[in-house]
């Protein structure tokens, strides 16, 4: 690295430590068996299809994709312990063409390094988990879907690594499709019920629109760059060799169409509508796919290709504007939510709009920490969720569930998703505290268009959290015991010990698979804030062992003269501190932060328990009295009806798209069936209507027509003679 | 009768017998169309044979080359084994129906 | 022959055909005959019109003469209601276009024309006639049978037939001009020349005709023995010069005969094969068959007859 070399520094504090250099990519034989965290999920896949296919009425498909994610987990392990330096391991040789002056290579390979380990660990640790609380929470299913969902769940994770592991960007696009599909198989699993077919179709076609963004980008990367392996792009930029390159458009609209495949992926603004409707699949599957691991490719996708990024600064700024929006949208609306799996899911829409938030004003670390705790807290959250769906017949209203810390059978719940929800809220010295901090701090640091402004409703939006957070559990789990079964009622109903109220309904409790998943997960999302004061090698460094971790990967690759060029965001850490261009009220953003945070998840957890446990029916007169003034009733409506954004992408795209169809299907049918099929068969009789009298037998007849025929041929080529002659001749 | 060879012939010439050869040819033609009579259509066509003989001969006389004249030859040969097969095919359709009638034979568009 | 007028003329000389055809009351027809008439007439102006040439009133009145015959001919053979006056007028149109090819000093295709349209062809065709048509003993046209009488769509055939002239007339329009100047007489004495020089004892006996005192053959026999000028052809011997006279010269039917025999000896042949097989196909044609019966096919070919007579001798042992 030169001197003009100067790294994106991630948080504070962090000396600058020069970009990995990429050429260092260790081209690593001996770890071979790190191919198995694919095909351990690919064997499981095989297995529990074969169980689907015999019928196995056991759990042993559960217990099999358990294993295999296990062993994933492990191999995944013992990598990360392993080596600090990127490497790649080739599995196999997948498309490999050369000609004379390019090439297009993708292998089968895995790029291994500390961003890989990180969002691999999550990934396949909370499958494991779980993949083994559903092994539980399938049971009604046993013999007719519980094979299938646990393939659905391989599938999953199979994509998921190709995506996170892969070498190279068509790698990444086939576990990004992956992913989409096994999502699509997941969320229309009671394929019998017409709404979670809807949103399934409706979580497919949205993706789509994003994975047309990153087909593109993954074109144009190779057409501008000749390449599509990390390596060799990341050392492209690192030379500067990017120079040539740079003033070609095709630089400046990568990183858009990158940012629309994270959009769709992660559900942000124009495309997050999917993510709350795919609340229709099973509750594991909400946990793992939909809010812990498969949203947050985006991120993923984002942070890998960070440096493209820096060379468009302004795509950055397009990132933290909508992030933070989409978190404040998202927040508002899930206020206004009665079913327990929506708030959850516009929770985490909110949460993915944080971190996009993160990425945006350069805190590549920031956002990558949010995702892994949020990862546990959230998974931990919609775990309960659905442990109270199926204790309670698929009962998801809050308002008709009361007191579960009194039940018994269901402390745990009740205390995990305390855990949760403390987490969620950013209360301090939680995991969310330290890692919405790091976040909210850096919006305030990096200089942008209205990042200010950005940091005061990020703060906002993270006392509506606090809020909506507290308002669940303060209404589910706290006060007087007070239930109503919902309207799925098992035959093979359990009889656990459960409070009767009267309604000759008997909720069964967790039992212990369940409840171990919930306390693992909780004790995650606890220590998830361990490694913020863990260091690995740099031993001054702030932000720990997941700071250290994202510094040694693609995510912080600077780009060398970057800063010189104008437009760039200028992101001027110094070495020590004490010298931010941004503050907030005078004070360090990052201690001010910790201050402020702590206050706002304060206040609003105090206001959930004010309007929701200890006066509840004041929550009910605040509501009527909102309702009753029109200045102000269209707020409470509108965030109850999601702010119209379904009806509003209705009229703007479905009505026209019916319109388009509806006309498209009259062309078809009146233009192509009508007059090229159907005239085209008419044709022939309706010339040989014409022709017909000529075939009247008469010998004189054919005499006429074939006399007058030879004659008009005969004139026909006298003229053309004399046609061709004057014009040739004179 | 001797030869008189100072006699040239021009275009002038040959574009009237051209002319005479045409319409001979087209007559003959609107006589094969209009007639219903088998043998007469028969003798229409001579009659196109006739013309084209007399275009060949003019021709040949104009280059004074006599293969026009030797294709005369040939068209008398056609035209006399045309006649000789068509009376003979004319007298078999009359025995079967007793008319020369063109029209009585309207089995073509079956 | 420029512009429209010879479309013109094709025009009218239709509509005079379609007049002639049409069944209608005499003056019709006259109109008919009189216009045709006035349109060849014109059309032979409009021909000698366009290009400059000589006029020689014996050759091109008789010219004009065998054409009026010919084509008045053609007209009513091709409108008489009796098929043998037909034949007859198309005996009339071969003895004109005889005469035109005597004009034309094809004396032998005159002569053959006559010979076998007018004397074996059309008396064929009589003979045909005679064995079909009922021959009416009274003169009177009524009597012949009705599609005799009605002309068949005339209309559609006149405009077909113009049709038709139109294209000959635009060929002719378009051709004509640019053929190269016809044969003149230095190459018709070439002509002569050349087939004098295959006549060896015509040759001989020519040059011995004009001058008995001749040395002859020439001594320079590699030397091409009759040369020819404006004049005529003549033979080089020694230093004399030989003229000889037209009566010696070959005839057309000399010309026609080597031609025929040394440059179209195939053809000639298979016009030979082609007409035997015609006779041969007329004669299995137009003889009367005689249907067998199946027992008659059985007992042909030596089997038992699958339904003996029952009166029959034939013993069944």
């Amino acid at each position: 690295m030169t001197g003009t070399t100067i790294a994106i520094r991630i948080a504070e504090s962090i000396p600058a430590v020069p970009a990995v250099p990429m050429a260092d990519v260790v081209e690593a034989t001996s770890h071979w068996w790190a191919g198995f965290i694919l095909w351990c999920p690919l064997i499981s896949l095989v297995l529990c299809g074969l169980c689907a296919a015999f019928r196995v009425k056991s759990k042993l498909p559960a217990w099999i994709t358990v294993l295999s994610l296990a062993c994933s987990f492990t191999f995944t392990v013992i990598l990360g312990n392993l080596e600090d330096v990127p490497e790649r391991i080739n599995l196999f040789e997948w498309i490999a063409v050369f000609w004379s002056d390019g090439s297009f290579v993708a292998n089968f390979a895995l790029y291994i390094d500390s961003l890989t380990i990180l969002w691999m660990s999550f990934v396949t640790g909370l499958g494991t988990l779980i993949a083994l609380y559903a092994s539980e929470y399938m049971e009604p299913d046993l013999g007719k879907g519980y094979a299938r969902f646990f393939a659905g769940v391989s599938v999953f994770l199979f994509a998921m690594g190709c995506l996170v592991m892969g070498d190279n960007l068509l790698m990444l696009y086939l576990g990004w499709e992956g992913v989409g599909f096994a999502s699509y198989w997941l969320i229309g699993y009671y394929y019998r019920r017409p709404e979670a077919v809807a949103a399934a179709k409706k979580a497919f076609i949205v993706n789509r629109i994003g994975d047309l963004g990153l087909a593109l980008a993954i074109y144009l990367i190779w057409a501008t760059f000749g390449t599509i392996q990390y390596n060799e792009l990341m050392t492209l930029l690192d030379e500067g060799t990017y120079a040539t390159v740079y003033e070609h458009w095709s630089v400046e609209a990568i990183p858009y169409l990158l940012m629309l495949a994270a959009f769709g992926k992660s559900a942000q603004l124009p495309l997050y509508i999917w993510l709350p409707d795919a609340m229709e699949g099973p509750t594991p599957v909400s946990a793992l796919i939909h809010a812990a691991t498969m949203v947050t490719a985006g991120i993923y996708l984002i942070a890998r290709m960070y440096p493209f990024f820096l060379l468009e600064p302004t795509s950055l700024h397009v990132v933290a504007w909508v992030g933070g929006l989409t978190a404040l949208l998202a927040a508002t609306i899930g206020m206004a939510q009665y079913d327990i799996k929506r708030i959850f899911a516009y929770s985490t829409v909110s949460q993915l709009g944080f971190m996009f938030l993160g990425l945006g004003v350069l805190t590549t670390y920031g956002a990558s920490y949010h995702v892994f705790t949020h990862a546990f807290f959230k998974a931990v959250l919609f775990l309960t969720a659905g442990a109270v769906m199926h204790g309670f017949a698929g009962q998801l209203d809050l308002r008709k569930l009361s007191g579960l810390r009194r039940m018994k059978g269901w402390r745990i719940v009740a205390w995990t998703m305390f855990v949760g929800c403390i987490c969620l809220a950013g209360f301090p010295f939680t995991s969310g505290y330290f890692s919405k901090d790091a976040i909210l701090a850096e919006a305030f640091v990096t200089q942008g268009p209205g990042f200010e402004i950005l940091g005061w409703i990020a703060i906002f939006t993270a006392f509506l959290t606090a809020y909506y957070t507290f308002r669940v559990w303060c209404r589910v789990c706290a006060g007087p015991v007070h239930f109503e079964p919902g309207d799925e009622l098992h035959d093979d109903d359990h009889h656990d010990d459960g409070h009767d109220e009267g309604h000759g309904f008997h909720p069964h409790a967790p039992r212990f698979a369940i409840n171990f998943v919930l306390v693992v997960i909780a004790a995650g999302a606890l220590l998830a804030s361990v490694p913020y004061f863990m260091t690995n090698e740099v031993s001054d460094i702030k932000g720990g062992w997941i700071a250290d971790m994202v510094n040694d990967s693609t995510a912080a690759s600077g780009i060398p003269g970057h800063a010189e060029h104008p437009g760039t965001i200028a992101h001027d850490h110094s070495g020590d501190h004490g010298h931010h261009h941004g503050s907030i009220l005078g004070m360090d953003p990052h201690v001010a932060m910790y201050y402020i945070s702590g206050v706002v998840g304060g206040v609003g957890l105090f206001l959930a328990f004010w309007l929701h446990l200890w006066r509840r029916q004041d929550a009910d007169r605040l509501r009527s009295w909102l309702l009753a003034r029109a200045w102000i009733r269209w707020l409470p409506v509108a965030m109850e009806n999601k702010w119209y954004v379904d009806e509003v992408y209705h009229a703007l795209v479905r009505a026209p798209l019916w319109l388009l169809g509806h006309i498209f299907h009259g062309f078809d049918r009146y233009i192509i069936d009508g007059l090229l099929v159907d005239g085209t068969a008419r044709l022939p009789r309706l010339v040989a209507k014409w022709f017909q009298p000529l075939q009247n037998g008469m010998l004189q007849s054919y005499a006429i027509t074939m006399a007058g025929g030879a004659a008009l041929i005969a004139l026909l080529m006298i003229l053309m003679m004399q046609f061709f002659e004057g014009g040739g001749v004179q | 009768m001797t030869l008189q060879l100072a006699v040239t012939f021009s275009q002038l010439s040959l574009s009237h017998y051209l002319v005479m050869s045409s319409v001979l040819f087209v007559i003959g033609l609107v006589g094969f169309l209009t007639r219903r009579n088998l043998i007469v259509m028969f003798l229409c066509t001579e009659l196109m044979f006739q013309a084209a003989a007399i275009a060949f001969v003019a021709f040949g006389r104009y280059w004074y080359d006599f293969t026009g004249q030797v294709f005369v030859i040939f068209i008398l040969t056609v035209a006399a084994a045309e006649a000789a097969l068509a009376l003979a095919l004319v007298v078999l359709l009359y025995r079967r129906r007793s008319t020369l009638n063109a029209d009585e034979w309207m089995e073509l568009s079956e | 022959m420029d512009g429209l007028y010879p479309y013109i003329a094709c025009l009218s000389g239709a509509f005079a055909l379609y007049l002639l055809l049409r069944p209608g009351p005499l003056v019709v027809k006259l109109l008919g005959t009189v216009i045709g008439f006035c349109t060849l007439a014109w059309l032979m102006v409009i021909c000698s019109q366009t290009v400059p040439g000589s006029f020689e009133p014996g050759r091109d009145i008789l010219f004009l003469v065998f054409g009026a015959i010919a084509i008045s001919a053609a007209v009513r053979m091709i409108t008489h209601p009796r098929p043998v006056y037909s034949a007859l007028y198309f005996v009339m149109v071969v003895m004109s276009s005889a005469g035109l090819f005597l004009l034309l000093e094809a004396e032998f295709m005159a002569f053959a024309l006559i010979i076998v349209y007018a004397g074996a062809i059309l008396i064929t065709y009589m003979f045909v006639l005679m064995l079909a048509q009922q021959a009416s003993e009274a003169e009177n046209v009524e009597e012949a049978p009705l599609y005799d009488r009605l002309a068949r769509e005339p209309a559609s055939a006149v405009v077909v037939g113009l049709i038709l002239a139109g294209t000959l007339i635009s060929a002719m329009t378009t051709g004509l001009s640019h053929l190269p100047e016809p044969m003149d007489q230095n190459g018709m004495n070439q002509v002569h020349g050349d087939l004098l020089e295959s006549l060896p004892r015509q040759l001989n006996e020519a040059v011995i005709r004009s001058d008995p005192d001749a040395v002859w053959p020439p001594l320079e026999a590699n030397q091409k023995s009759v040369q020819w000028d404006e004049d005529g052809a003549y033979v080089v011997s020694g230093t004399d010069v030989i003229r000889i006279a037209p009566e010696s010269m070959p005839t057309n039917t000399q010309h026609v005969g080597w031609s025929l025999v040394h440059s179209f000896p195939a053809s000639l042949e298979l016009a030979g094969v082609i007409l035997l097989l015609a006779m041969f196909g007329a004669v299995v044609l137009a003889r009367r068959q005689v249907e067998y019966g199946e027992d008659e096919l059985r007992v042909e070919v030596g089997l038992e007859p699958m339904h003996p007579s029952e009166d029959g001798d034939g013993d069944q042992a």
